[in-house]
């Protein structure tokens, strides 16, 4: 492996930390469903690289797992913003606080 | 025996269990001819248990052991009965008053509602007497105890819808309450000296007690019977106790309530009469409330207050006799008393029906004499005899109890005696100012003068029975042939010829006195009421004890019961519970700033809680 594995991680790490700013910091729910996804990635990579540090293969099944969960959660997702929006008119996250208290 | 005694309980109590079962039905009403049926069959029961058991028992002491009752490590206690000569008189007169007050109850409340539970409590009331009466073990005399206390509660507050009636239902259970708990203190003490609480085994062991426990055995006794028999100064609520039905009253007073803590004290007088000083206070009590009661007597105008006070009086004649340490006189005087009592309650309920509601003695008048000559008889026996007019039966009673404190020595019987002697003569003024006043004098203007119709049958017919025995019991106990003395095996002090003249003189000094002052001649001038002078006000208000215990005990206790409701209560308690809450609740306040409902807060949240938890894991690698 031509990368070095610490690189591979600081990378993984950096990717999550950026998802987890884009999915805090972001107001609008689509770019929140993205930061999300990210972070998913970036776990992804980093059972990748492990992986392939220690020459075994269930890093790489769960990266498989990880990505079929995104694409559901990705699936619920959207159609939860496409309801939200059907219903408000609005995808904006800060519209939703029926639940103060 | 066994079968007489329990029946003679069971009567009644089946009586008052069929009516209480009919209570609750609430839309269905048994006929009112059955209510009245089983009540009166109930107490004829009793009757003819009474008597039956009276004849099988020939004198003898019975004690018999109905079933345990409640059983715990160290003490034991059973329904027993103990069935001694004065438990059977006792148990006949009470049952054959009990009867022919039941008899008269039935047109007394043809035109009243809530007849139901008037005969439930009767009957109860009934059985809770003969409780006492024949109760061994004291626990289950306790039981009879509180039983007659709570019946004459409620039967005293029966018309419940006035306030007023309520208000002296009440305060007879309060001032016997004071008695109540003197009775349930002495039998603490003398169960946990001797370990037993059937009476027979006390008064056989009690000679070994210490004689400071007897004594003070002996004072809560009498304090017990004092609140029971309304003896001063505890008597304040009997002539409030008026605010019941007539017949209610007859049994109060003669047969079930007042009776029973002379009777009590009868129970217990192989202990008394170890404590001589008890024995004096005793009949220090009596002497002092015959003849304030009766002084009492003399300033009343209402028909029931004025037989109260006699009532109060009479009893006082008992507990001197008792005093004197002379249990046939008092037991005497206790028969003889509730036969006239009952008379003249019941004649007087007859009076008041007839004059529509009017308790007013100067508002009766002297027609009543002429177009009820059965109602005036009946009603001068009755006077007769608690005057003590020589050939009548309370002559003999009282004489009896005379004599017996004429026996005693010591300087104290010597001046309790002159006390007895003047409420004798106050007794035969104040008895015959009655007669006097309601069946001779002039009306007052404005007084019912619709008297003609007669009184119900069953109502009069009662009384000839009571005033046949009201004149004539007295031959129980002649002093030539002491036959109840004998019975009671307590030997009867002979009143002497000077005694028995000095009575006479007196009872007829009162009649002369009444005569002149309230008669048809109205010589004195007395009729007018203020006559008694600055005494009529104390004596009207029986000496003004109603306002002491207003102001020395019950506006204290209201204080203290304010003090400890808005005081301690509401300001300490309550708040000082209070306080958690709004600490709680203030935070709350806080923290709910912190649930915005934001999707954004949730994931910062989210997003800083794990954070910390990566960083707490990280450190703790590290290190």
């Amino acid at each position: 492996m031509i990368v070095p594995f610490g690189h591979v991680l600081i990378l993984a790490a950096l990717l999550f930390l950026l998802g987890a700013c884009c999915a805090v910091a972001r107001r609008q729910l689509l770019m929140i469903l993205i930061g999300v996804e990210i972070m998913l990635n970036a776990a992804a990579l980093a059972f990748v690289a492990a992986a392939l540090h220690w020459g075994r293969a269930e890093g790489q099944i769960f990266a498989l797992f990880i990505i079929a969960v995104a694409a559901a959660e990705v699936a619920v997702g959207l159609a939860l913003i496409v309801a939200a929006r059907q219903r408000t008119g609005s995808t904006r996250a800060d519209d939703f606080n029926r639940l103060r208290g | 025996m066994y079968l007489y005694l329990t029946f003679l309980l069971l009567f009644p109590l089946a009586g008052a269990i069929i009516q209480l079962a009919c209570l609750p039905l609430g839309g269905y009403r048994p006929p009112r001819r059955l209510a009245e049926a089983v009540a009166c069959l109930a107490s004829f029961g009793a009757l003819a248990m009474a008597v039956l058991a009276f004849a099988a028992g020939h004198g003898g002491t019975f004690h018999l052991v109905l079933r345990k009752w409640l059983t715990l490590p160290g003490f034991t206690s059973e329904m027993s009965l103990l069935y001694d000569p004065q438990a059977a008189l006792m148990g006949l007169m009470v049952t054959l008053v009990a009867f022919l007050v039941h008899l008269y109850s039935v047109p007394f409340m043809r035109k009243e509602e809530g007849w139901l539970r008037y005969f439930f409590l009767l009957n109860l009331f009934l059985f809770s007497m003969l409780v006492i009466v024949l109760a061994d073990d004291l626990l289950f005399l306790f039981l009879g105890w509180e039983g007659v206390g709570f019946c004459s509660y409620a039967l005293i507050g029966f018309w419940y819808q006035e306030p007023a009636n309520c208000r002296a239902g009440r305060k007879a259970f309060l001032v016997t309450r004071i008695g109540d708990a003197a009775l349930l203190t002495a039998l603490a003490l003398l169960f946990s000296r001797l370990g037993t609480l059937s009476l027979s085994g006390i008064n056989l062991q009690v000679a070994g007690l210490p004689p400071h426990l007897v004594e003070l055995t002996g004072y809560l006794l009498l304090v017990a019977a004092m609140a029971k028999s309304a003896q001063m100064p505890l008597q304040v609520w009997l002539p409030d106790a008026m605010a019941g039905p007539t017949p209610v009253s007859a049994l109060i007073h003669a047969a079930t309530m007042v009776t029973a803590g002379v009777y009590l004290l009868i129970r217990f007088l192989p202990l008394l009469t170890l404590a001589p000083r008890v024995m004096l206070t005793l009949a220090a009590v009596g002497a002092v409330t015959a003849l304030l009661g009766a002084a009492s007597a003399l300033a009343q105008r209402d028909i029931k207050r004025v037989l109260a006070y006699s009532t109060i009086s009479h009893v006082g004649f008992m507990f001197l006799g008792l005093g004197a340490g002379d249990m046939g006189g008092a037991l005497f005087h206790l028969l003889v008393h509730g036969f006239f009592k009952s008379l003249l309650f019941l004649g007087a309920g007859c009076l008041i029906m007839l004059l529509d509601g009017e308790h007013d003695i100067f508002r009766m008048g002297g027609k009543l004499r002429r177009c009820h000559p059965a109602l005036f008889w009946t009603f001068a026996a009755g006077i007769v005899s608690l005057a003590g007019v020589p050939p009548a039966s309370g002559f003999f009673s009282k004489g009896e109890i005379l004599a017996a404190v004429f026996q005693q020595s010591g300087i104290g019987y010597r001046f309790l005696l002159v006390l007895a002697l003047a409420a004798v003569l106050l007794s035969s003024l104040y008895g015959f100012r009655l007669l006097l006043i309601v069946f001779f004098g002039q009306p007052a203007p404005g007084a019912p003068q619709d008297v003609k119709r007669p009184p119900p049958f069953l109502m009069v017919a009662v009384l000839y029975p009571l005033a046949l025995l009201a004149l004539t019991s007295g031959l129980l106990n002649l002093p030539s042939s002491t036959w109840l003395s004998g019975y009671l095996g307590s030997p009867a002090p002979q009143p002497g010829w000077i005694m028995n003249s000095l009575d006479t003189l007196l009872v007829l000094g009162g009649l002369g006195l009444a005569w002149l002052s309230y008669g048809p001649a109205d010589r004195l001038g007395l009729r007018n009421p203020l006559s008694l002078g600055a005494l009529h006000g104390p004596l009207l208000s029986g000496f003004g004890l109603d306002r002491l215990y207003l102001t020395c005990v019950a506006r204290p206790y209201r204080v203290l019961a304010d003090l400890l409701w808005r005081g301690v209560d509401e300001r300490l308690v309550h708040r000082g519970l209070l306080a958690p809450g709004y600490f709680l609740s203030w935070c709350g306040q806080i923290l709910r700033r912190a649930s915005t409902g934001l999707l954004s807060t949730g994931l910062q949240g989210l997003l800083l809680g794990a954070a910390a938890i990566f960083c707490l894991l990280a450190l703790r690698w590290w290190s």
